[in-house]
Parts: C-alpha cells; sequence; structure tokens
C-alpha cells in the first residue's frame, strides 16, 4: 500500500514485567506502575515531551484515588502541563482502545503523537461495603445526636461486614449474571473442548513464554519497587519453567466443579502490568527522525452474547480485515489473547468454520484458519497473564517486534473482552 | 530616589493606606532617608482626619526585606548606631502610640526592620502566600534586632517562640505566624487589601483599635515556664543550647537572649529599648559582625554574576539533565537536580547501582517529609523525577550531562566520548571528578567548547559549593549554563581554573596532611580536632574531616598531589601505613574514629596510636603551633593559587569557597580576611620559623614572600590581582 503522511505508525513501545496478582508489583499503584513505563518509552524514545499532543490510557479497576488515571500517570512521567490526558475504559480492551483510539485522532489530521498504553495493578482492586452497610454508614455520619448514632450501630448486622470483592465483581457479567470462567464453560461444551486439548494448550503457553525470555527482555523495562528499591523487576512472574500435563490434569474445576473443565491452570491468572507504545503520523515521524516499527492499517470493535465473550475475536477480526484490504491468509503473526485455553480453541475453530461464518457473521465463506505455527509465538496471557487494562497494549507491543524480528508483513492483534465484544488490530511492518 | 514617592498617603474613606514602593530599588528596605519620610508620614496621618491606618507594600512579594545593610556597613563607631537607632525608636514609638490603629497587611519577605515596624502596629494580617515569610534574622549577621524586635516580639508572642525566632534568625511561614500569635488573620493573598481595608473599617465602628498584643500562656505547662523561676530555666536552656552550637564564636545571639533576658516583662518601654540599643551597639561593631556581613555581600555578589566576562552571554536553560554513575555523588547530585524541578536520567553499570541512587535520593526527602518541610505529594513529584537504566537512553533529550564514574582518566575519556555521541549536539557535559585534569579530559569530547568541570562536595545536599571548572577549550555558554545550574540548585558556584585539586581541595591537603605530622609529633587526634573546632571554629577538625573523605580516598589524592606539586608538598611517613589499615573512615565505621551503625561517631579509636606505631599521645604542643602549622599552610598555598597560578581571580572568591566548601568560620570572614587580620609579615615569618625547624613544606611561597616584605594584604591586591574590574554593582541589602 502506498505511503501517506498521515499513515498512523508505531515508533516505539514498552512494558513492565507482568507480575502474577499478590507478588512483586502489588504494593505499586497502578498511576505508578504506568508511570515506569511512560518514562521510560520516553528515554528509549529520547522524545521530547513537549512534543506529545495527547496520553490515551486504558484501565478498568478505576482506583478511585486517580479516576483519570492517565493524567496522573502523563503527568508522574514528565510531560508539560498544558498535555490533553484521558482514560479509556473498554473492559479487557482497554488498552487496545488506547491505540484505537490514538489511530483516528492522528489519521484523522487533529493529532500527531501520541502515546498510548494502558496500566492495571489488579492486586489493588479494593474490597467494598454492602450497600446496607455503607446506608448505615451515611445515617451514623448525619445523626446528630448520641441517641441516634447508637441506634445506627445497633442495626449493623454480621452480614453487612461482608465485604464485595471488586475483583470477583468486575469479572462477572452484569447482564447475563455469569462470570468470565463459566463463559468459557459454555464454549469448552459448545465447542466440545476437551480438558485434555485445554491443558496441552496451557502448556504449550508456559513452553513458548519461557523459551521467549531473552525476546521478551526487549520490551520488558525493570521496575524497582520502591521503598527500597532493592527489588528490581525485570521479567514476567508468570511463566512456569517446568509446566507439565501432570501438573495441570491435578486441578479441580473452578467453575464447574461437576461437568467443568477450565482450571486455574488452563486460564490466566489476574495480574499487575503497564504497557505503553508511542503513536505519530508518518509526517511527525519522519520530522523528528524516527524509525517506526510498524503502522496501524485498520482496527474494529464488534459485540456478541455476553455470555460467549470469549468469541469475542471472530467477529471483530473479518471488519479489520475487510478495512484494511486484506484476508486471513496475508496474516503472518497472531497475537490472540488467552483468557482462557477453551476461549482460544474455540476461537480456532470457529475462525475455520464456514458455517460459523454464514451463521453468526452474516458472511459467505469462514474467517480462515489460524495457523497453530503464527499464534502467540512467545506465549499468552496463560502464561504472562492478563492485567486487563494493559493486555490490549502488550499484544500490540510484542506484536510489532516479534513481526520486525520475523521480517512479517501484516499481523493481527486480537482479544475478547468481558461483556461481549471483540477487538482487532492489523499491523503492517514498517520498512526502514 | 524620591523618596516622597516612595512611601504614600492613600485615602480610602476613613482608612489611610502607607503604600511602601521604593523608588528606583527592587525591594523596600528601611535607610535613615526612608525612616524621615516614614517620620513626616506618620505625622500626617496623626494630623488629618483618618481613624486608622494600614501599611502594605506594593512590591513584588516584599513587604520590608529589612534595613539597609549596605548603610550598616558604612557606620564604623558606636555612637553612629546609637544616633541612627534612636531616631528609629522615635518613629516607630509614634505608630505604636498614636491615637489610631495601624494594621500591618503583609505580603511577602517581612523581615528585619520590617517585622520590627510591624510589631508596632496594633494588628497585623498577612497573606497565605508562599512568599511570605515573617522574622528577625539578624543574628546572621552577627547582630541582634535593633529596632525594638528584642522587645515586642516577646511580648507579642511569649518568650518560647520568640527565642526561637530571634535566637536562631529564623522566619515563620503564615500558617506559624497564625499559630504563634505574630499574626491575628492569614488571608489569601488576592483579598488582602481588601480584607485590611474591611478589618481597619471594623475597629473603626467598634471604636476598639487601639491595643498592644499581650501574649498570654494557653496551657499549664507555658504558664509554667513563664512564671519567674520557669524564665530563669527557660533562659539557662537557651544559653546552653546556644554555646552549644556557636562554640562561644558567635556573640551576637548571646547578646541577644541577654537583653530578652533583662526586658523581658519590662513595663518600662524606653528603658528597655535603651538596653537593647546598648547592646546593638556593642555586636555591630564587632568584627564578627563585619565578616558575616562581608560574606553576605559576597553571596548577593554571586547571584548577580553569571560566571563569565561578557556579559552577553546567556546561560541555556536547563530542564531534563543526565548523571553518569548512580554512587554517592552521581546520586546526590540527582537528588539536588530532581529537588528542584530537572528531569534527571541516571545511567550506571547495573540496576543495583541504580537502586541505591533512588534510595540515597529518597531518604533524603523521606526526612523532609517526616519534617513536614514537602507534603507527601510534593514528596512523589520530586522521586518521579529521577529515573535511571544501563543505556544511554534519554541522553538524546538532556541539556547537561554530569559525569560522577570512578576517578580514572582512561576510563573518564572512554565514557566521555561515547557520551557526546549519544547527546544532543550542543549538550554539556561536565564532570564532577575532584582530582583529574578537566583539559586533559576535554580532549576525549569532539567538542570540547561543551565540557568542563562541575564539581559538588559531599554531601552534596547539604554541602553548598559548586566549583565550575573552566578547561583550556570551554566556552562562555557552557560555563554560564552551569553556573546558572548551580545557582538554580540552590548552591553557590565559583569559577576556578583548571589545576590539581582546583581550589578548594588543594587548599584543605595541607589541612589534612599536616594533622598526619601532627600526629607523628605526638599530639592526640581528639587535640588536634578540638582545637580547630572549639578553638578555631571549623566544623570539623583535620581527623574528622579525613574520615569523612575516606582514608583511603585521602591517601590516594595525596600521593597524587605530592606527584603533581612537588616539594611544597610533605607527606608523613603514618600515610602509607594508614593505607594498609583496615581504616576507611566512616564508609566501614572504622578510621580515626569509630562510627556505629548509623554513622554517628563514637568517639576516638585509641587503638589506633598502636597499630600506627606510635607512643601513647602527650599531647607536647601548643594550641597555637597546631593551628598555625596546618591554617598557614593554606595560606601559603592560597597565595600561589590566587596570585601566580590564578586559579581564581579574586580573594573574595577564595573566601567565599573556603567558607561553603569547607566551612571555614564564616565569622573570621573567610581564610584570606583571617589572613589579612594577622598580616603577611607575620604570618610569613612564622612559616620561616616552621620551616626551618620542620621542613621545607612550610617555606614561605614566593607571592607571600612578596606580600610579607610590606605587610600587605590580599584584599589590597585586588586591583593588580584582577585583569578586569569586577563591575557587579553593589547588591541591594537588607537586615
Amino acid at each position: 500500500m502506498s505511503l501517506s503522511e498521515r499513515d498512523v505508525v508505531i515508533v516505539e513501545g514498552v512494558r513492565t514485567p507482568f507480575a502474577k496478582a499478590g507478588t512483586d508489583l502489588k504494593d505499586i499503584h497502578p498511576a505508578d506502575l504506568g508511570k515506569v513505563a511512560f518514562k521510560e518509552l520516553l528515554a528509549r524514545t529520547d522524545l521530547d515531551p513537549e512534543e506529545i499532543d495527547e496520553v490515551i490510557i486504558g484501565n478498568t479497576g478505576n482506583p478511585s484515588d486517580s479516576v483519570n488515571i492517565s493524567r496522573v500517570v502523563a503527568l508522574k512521567g514528565g510531560v508539560p502541563l498544558k498535555t490533553s490526558c484521558y482514560t479509556v475504559h473498554r473492559n479487557c480492551a482497554s488498552a487496545l482502545e488506547s491505540i484505537s483510539s490514538a489511530y483516528d485522532k492522528i489519521k484523522s489530521g487533529t493529532l500527531d503523537v501520541v502515546v498510548a498504553g494502558g496500566t492495571e495493578n489488579m492486586s489493588q482492586l479494593p474490597l467494598l461495603f454492602t450497600k446496607e452497610f455503607q446506608d448505615l454508614f451515611t445515617e451514623f455520619a448525619y445523626a446528630k445526636t448520641l441517641g441516634k448514632r447508637i441506634d445506627a450501630l445497633k442495626k449493623i448486622k454480621l452480614k453487612y461486614l461482608k465485604p464485595r470483592i471488586s475483583v470477583l465483581e468486575g469479572l462477572t457479567d452484569p447482564f447475563v449474571g455469569i462470570n468470565m470462567g463459566q463463559t468459557a464453560e459454555v464454549l469448552a461444551k459448545e465447542f466440545g473442548l476437551s480438558r485434555e486439548e485445554q491443558d496441552a494448550f496451557a502448556k504449550e503457553s508456559h513452553d513458548k513464554a519461557v523459551a521467549a525470555r531473552e525476546k521478551l527482555k526487549e520490551e520488558i523495562i525493570p521496575v524497582f519497587v520502591p521503598p527500597k528499591y532493592k527489588k528490581i523487576v525485570d521479567q514476567d512472574i508468570g511463566p512456569r519453567e517446568n509446566q507439565s500435563l501432570e501438573k495441570l490434569r491435578k486441578l479441580r474445576p473452578f467453575f464447574d466443579k461437576k461437568y467443568g473443565t477450565i482450571t486455574a491452570g488452563n486460564s490466566c491468572p489476574i495480574t499487575d502490568g503497564a504497557a505503553m507504545v508511542l503513536m505519530m503520523s508518518r509526517k511527525k515521524a519522519q520530522q523528528l527522525g524516527y524509525k517506526p516499527l510498524v503502522r496501524v492499517r485498520s482496527y474494529a470493535f464488534a459485540g456478541l452474547e455476553p455470555e460467549r465473550m470469549g468469541l469475542g475475536p471472530v467477529y471483530s477480526t473479518p471488519l479489520a480485515l475487510k478495512r484494511a484490504g486484506l484476508s486471513m491468509k496475508d496474516i503472518g503473526l497472531i497475537e490472540l489473547n488467552e483468557a482462557f485455553a477453551a476461549q482460544v480453541l474455540a476461537c480456532e475453530k470457529a475462525f475455520a468454520s464456514k458455517k460459523f461464518a454464514q451463521e453468526k457473521l452474516g458472511l459467505q465463506e469462514a474467517v480462515g484458519e489460524i495457523d497453530r505455527e503464527k499464534l502467540n509465538v512467545n506465549g499468552g496471557a496463560i502464561a504472562l497473564g492478563h492485567p486487563v487494562g494493559a493486555t490490549g497494549t502488550r499484544l500490540v507491543l510484542t506484536l510489532m517486534k516479534e513481526m520486525q524480528r520475523r521480517d512479517v508483513e501484516f499481523g493481527l492483534a486480537t482479544l475478547c473482552i468481558g461483556g461481549g465484544q471483540g477487538g482487532s488490530v492489523i499491523l503492517e511492518r514498517e520498512v526502514n | 530616589m524620591s523618596v516622597e514617592e516612595s512611601i504614600r498617603i492613600v485615602p480610602k474613606g476613613k482608612v489611610a493606606f502607607i503604600e511602601l514602593d521604593l523608588i528606583g530599588e527592587k525591594v523596600n528596605k528601611l535607610s535613615t532617608p526612608v525612616m524621615e519620610r516614614l517620620k513626616e508620614v506618620i505625622q500626617e496621618v496623626e494630623q488629618s482626619e483618618f481613624q486608622a491606618a494600614v501599611f502594605i507594600s506594593r512590591k513584588k512579594n516584599i513587604f520590608i526585606a529589612g534595613a539597609d545593610i549596605e548603610e550598616i556597613k558604612s557606620m564604623k563607631e558606636k555612637k553612629d548606631f546609637a544616633q541612627a537607632i534612636s531616631k528609629a525608636h522615635k518613629i516607630l514609638n509614634a505608630i505604636e502610640d498614636s491615637k489610631i490603629p495601624f494594621i500591618a497587611a503583609i505580603h511577602g519577605a517581612c523581615l528585619g526592620g520590617g517585622c520590627e515596624l510591624a510589631l508596632t502596629c496594633d494588628y497585623r494580617l498577612c497573606s497565605d502566600d508562599k512568599s511570605t515569610k515573617i522574622g528577625l534574622p539578624e543574628v546572621r549577621l552577627g547582630l541582634i534586632p535593633g529596632f525594638g524586635g528584642c522587645v515586642r516580639l516577646p511580648r507579642t508572642v511569649g518568650l518560647m517562640a520568640s527565642l526561637d525566632i530571634i535566637l536562631a534568625g529564623k522566619s515563620v511561614n503564615p500558617r506559624k505566624a497564625k499559630k504563634i500569635g505574630l499574626v491575628d488573620e492569614v488571608v489569601p493573598q488576592t483579598l488582602l487589601e481588601k480584607r485590611a481595608l474591611e478589618f481597619a473599617e471594623e475597629l473603626i465602628q467598634k471604636n476598639s483599635g487601639k491595643r498592644q498584643k499581650q501574649w498570654k500562656p494557653r496551657s499549664l505547662m507555658e504558664r509554667a515556664l513563664t512564671s519567674f523561676p520557669g524564665r530563669l530555666v527557660v533562659f539557662q536552656q537557651a544559653h546552653k543550647k546556644l554555646l552549644k552550637q556557636t562554640k562561644g564564636f558567635y556573640p551576637a545571639p548571646e547578646k541577644a537572649l541577654e537583653v530578652i533576658r533583662k526586658t523581658y516583662g519590662m513595663s518600662n518601654r524606653e528603658k528597655a529599648l535603651l538596653i537593647e540599643m546598648e547592646a546593638f551597639c556593642e555586636v555591630a561593631v564587632t568584627d564578627v559582625s563585619k565578616h558575616l556581613i562581608d560574606v553576605f555581600f559576597m553571596m548577593e555578589a554571586v547571584k548577580k554574576q553569571t560566571g563569565v566576562e561578557d556579559k552577553s552571554v546567556k546561560p541555556r536553560p536547563v530542564t531534563h539533565m543526565a548523571v553518569l554513575g548512580a554512587g554517592t555523588m552521581g546520586g546526590g547530585i540527582a537528588q539536588v537536580a530532581a529537588d528542584c524541578g530537572i528531569e534527571v536520567r541516571m545511567k550506571d553499570i547495573s540496576n543495583e547501582a541504580i537502586a541505591l541512587g533512588l534510595q540515597a535520593a529518597r531518604k533524603i526527602w523521606e526526612k523532609q517529609l517526616k519534617r513536614k518541610k514537602i507534603n507527601k505529594y510534593e514528596f512523589q513529584q520530586k522521586m518521579n523525577r529521577i529515573s535511571g537504566g544501563l543505556d544511554y537512553s534519554g541522553f538524546g533529550n538532556v541539556q547537561v550531562v554530569v559525569e560522577a564514574i570512578v576517578e580514572d582518566m582512561d576510563i573518564k575519556k572512554k565514557v566521555i566520548a561515547e557520551t557526546a555521541k549519544h547527546c544532543p549536539e550542543d549538550c554539556i557535559i561536565a564532570t564532577n571528578t575532584s582530582s583529574l585534569s578537566v583539559t586533559e579530559m576535554a580532549k576525549a569530547h569532539p567538542r570540547p567548547e561543551n565540557f568542563l568541570g562541575m564539581h559538588f562536595f559531599n554531601p552534596v545536599h547539604r554541602m553548598p559549593l559548586v566549583e565550575v571548572i573552566r578547561g583550556e577549550k570551554t566556552g562562555d555558554e557552557a560555563v554560564a549554563t552551569i553556573f546558572e545550574l548551580a545557582k538554580k540548585m540552590g548552591k553557590t558556584p565559583v569559577v576556578v581554573k583548571d589545576g590539581p585539586g582546583f581550589l578548594v581541595n588543594r587548599l584543605l591537603l595541607p589541612y589534612m596532611g599536616e594533622a598526619l605530622f601532627l600526629l607523628e609529633d605526638g599530639m592526640s587526634v581528639e587535640k588536634v580536632d578540638y582545637y580547630y573546632t572549639h578553638k578555631f571554629g571549623m566544623p570539623m577538625g583535620p581527623f574528622r574531616l579525613m574520615d569523612e573523605v575516606g582514608l583511603d580516598v585521602g591517601m590516594k589524592v595525596l600521593k597524587i598531589f605530592k606527584a603533581s606539586l612537588g616539594d611544597r608538598i610533605e607527606v608523613s611517613s603514618l600515610a602509607p601505613k594508614i593505607a594498609e589499615l583496615d581504616r576507611l573512615g566512616k564508609k566501614n565505621k572504622k578510621g580515626f574514629y569509630l562510627y556505629n551503625d548509623k554513622g554517628r561517631e563514637e568517639g576516638v579509636d585509641p587503638s589506633i596510636y598502636k597499630e600506627l606505631g606510635l607512643e601513647r599521645p602527650t599531647d607536647p604542643l601548643s594550641e597555637k603551633e597546631c593551628l598555625e602549622r596546618g591554617i598557614f599552610q593554606m595560606i601559603n598555598e592560597a597565595s600561589l593559587a590566587l596570585i601566580e597560578d590564578r586559579i581564581v581571580k579574586t580573594p573574595e572568591e577564595v573566601d567565599l569557597a573556603m567558607i561553603m566548601g569547607t566551612g571555614f568560620p564564616p565569622f573570621r570572614g573567610g581564610l584570606l580576611k583571617y589572613a589579612d587580620s594577622l598580616g603577611s609579615s607575620y604570618i610569613a615569618q612564622e612559616l620561616d620559623v616552621y620551616a626551618s625547624r620542620l621542613g621545607p613544606r612550610f617555606k614561605p611561597l614566593p607571592p607571600l614572600a612578596q606580600m610579607a616584605k610590606t605587610d600587605r594584604k590580599f584584599y589590597e591586591m585586588r586591583s593588580s590581582s584582577k585583569s578586569e574590574k569586577n563591575s557587579t554593582p553593589q547588591p541591594s541589602a537588607r537586615v
């Protein structure tokens, strides 16, 4: 495709290590995690922060002390006060939404330089009070006399004190009332996916991630853990060196204890991490002397049944391909987020199915087969983890680095989105 | 200057606004003509229909900065001071005695005489702005508050709070001022004028304007401490604390304490003010005060200098900076830079080293956070400005790189050449070397005009001096930029020429080197250090200083200097022995002194003598000899550095550098001021005697010998020792 000044290119990207929730990054506020990645992106690109038009950051936890977390990340990261910053939320695709938003603004000529990314600290998702307790708390606070206060206190029942766990509520679909694991169970059963198949896929994810440690280092920046800074986290905490089928087999199904096949071992763990990319118009990148890695060709989001949200990529990808004027066989590398092994396997089947295409997507032909050799070649979220608000950018980052390494022309980054959506971005390698 | 326009009455109905706006000056300050004009204004207000008056300033962020120090400096005798002060008292008393109420509406600096004027008012309001500071800094110049501050502040805010302010020369922020009762209201800055008028109108309406604020104890404790026996304890404790801090070298705070003791609670105002005046005259004519004022002017002069002769050269703005090496010095430099708002990138060879740099910076700010000097948001913002890495990431966007890696010429050269490749073309690279040649190092830089030395002292966040070292090829713009950067970092820069040890370390060398000879001669570590600290006024004796520097470093530097400076450096035979011991000084908690885990000194290690093969010390030498042998060698070396080697251009620069870089006692005015007070003949003569007895290291060097012939002073040589006239205008000064 011919080059245009308004082509949207990605100059560089970095991410923090992804660390399983409750481990080494648990005490770092998501704004600070984002800041680390943000500052490092600026440093690696030697970018004068004055050049940044806008900062768009994905986040789902929405920490109550930093509700527009993008602004917090950016100011901590050293942008000038004039710079516009906002936060986007599209659940699991929040950090893909930040990239697609940046794409639109740059493509249209509105902006030239955008830092897009995402940050999430799932370890820090809070426990919430029950509605009953909140009401009593308010009553107590507004009570004018001691008697009224005592009245309020007397109404407290033990069950009111049971906290609401926001991470669990967040992972439960509020429309149909089942949680994400259960949506994967739906797919496993409908597509007839065996426990063995799923476990084998999970093991492969770990094996690939472990083998790719050196490669992944290129996109990972070390995090110095305050206050002592003695602990330096410089690789993902998730991939297991010695994951085995035996071990995976021993795990009990978590969501459907009796007939289920989804276990903690073949699902992605909840995780802490942040990722950032620097996006520009081609013209601006040329002016500043950068050699971009990829150009964004197209993106698409599409919706489906919330209880089958895992199939989201099958819905969004054909749209993105169509917008790019490409077909599945043009794609040389795929990053498809591994929320659950079952969900990825179901996607594979649906991508290849003409019937599915006709019944569900209104297409004549199948979207196209996914070649396992091209899929998640450096492991996926089952090993690396899935910090919900940061994953989208991580997929794009890992994909564009690998496209350069393998000299692949087109790549697809796609994920399923809680609530029943899919998101896809198609990248084209830049030849410098 | 038109004095009439400088203080004017602006009528606002029944209220007179007395606007202070000294024509032709940046700040308001109280001088004799200003006081005369004030007298007229007060009379005029008195004789008119006004029912209240408000003092307000029209200067930016200044109420009244103080008395005119220029004028104080020009006065020589007690009677000059007495005359000026008694006149001022009459004028200020007139405010207090006026039939109408006076209100001070304070925004910005309200210091010294300004604070004392405010204290004569019936009420004080102040703005909530950061620039608003109210205090009495007189003792810092060897003076005491002389316009009634010693009398009126204790009456207004009580004994404890006033001692706190007066004895330490402190100022308080609006919050504290309200808390101690120094001001009646803290008002948002933009509303100050409106509120002052409203306040005055309320007073008029209530017809209850006049008052003399009397401090009242608010707790049992305060009541106990202000009772007669309680007061005795307070004064005694304050005196003890003072002596510990001043070691008796600074008479002013003691005098202030005495005045407060004598006048506290005294009902006869005139008598109290007289006591204060007499005490003021006594301290004002001391050398200590003269010297402190000189030092003040030197520092003010630096504020106006640019580090280069060509005034058209402008410093480049520095917003992003990199530091090579995150060790003690590199980490310290990063902290100070980030503290003043610069984004700093550290580079080192391991993540662990970067972590140490981050940790060191955090510790400093954590302390400030604990002491509430900064809040947690400021803390985070400062911390956010420092990041680090192992490669040259981020160097493409910096204006300045400071190199603080290992002291090795070859390694430094290699790193500088490499760094220059990763920086923008016009980026300035500065080395923090303490002992290597800047000119030599510059050879590694492809654009040597952008290379120079920026020598900080350890610990960076506390030592105020920065030597800006100009190599042979260093450009003016680089010097001006680094000079300005040092100032921005809150440091006092002095431009020096390249040469072994530059200025300060070169002069400190005999100080430390001679201490080893004294040890050889049977002196004890504690005695020598005691003489230097308690008898001469150095902040640290030579042994304690060597521990601080690190004995390994010290001995190494001694060797380097011996090689480059030749015969006039003699090294004690103890030096190689010390280098072999497992004593590194404070860093391994074992040097001449022992240190606990927190780095606190725990006394001299008595086993040091035996380890060095020395007899038990008998302290055979006199205080005079111990001090002269060290100090006179410094003076001797300084004569060569200044007059012959032209390391710096003026004796002021030597003195400023020594005070800021080594803590040389400011009350002595600096090394060369001190030398001048003794006379060059005497010093040369003594040196000759020591030389014949102890060795050639004492031999007066040619410039000093030359001076001694006519007993010339360093400060008399100014015109001949300067290539150009220092055209810096005299700074505006105040107390």
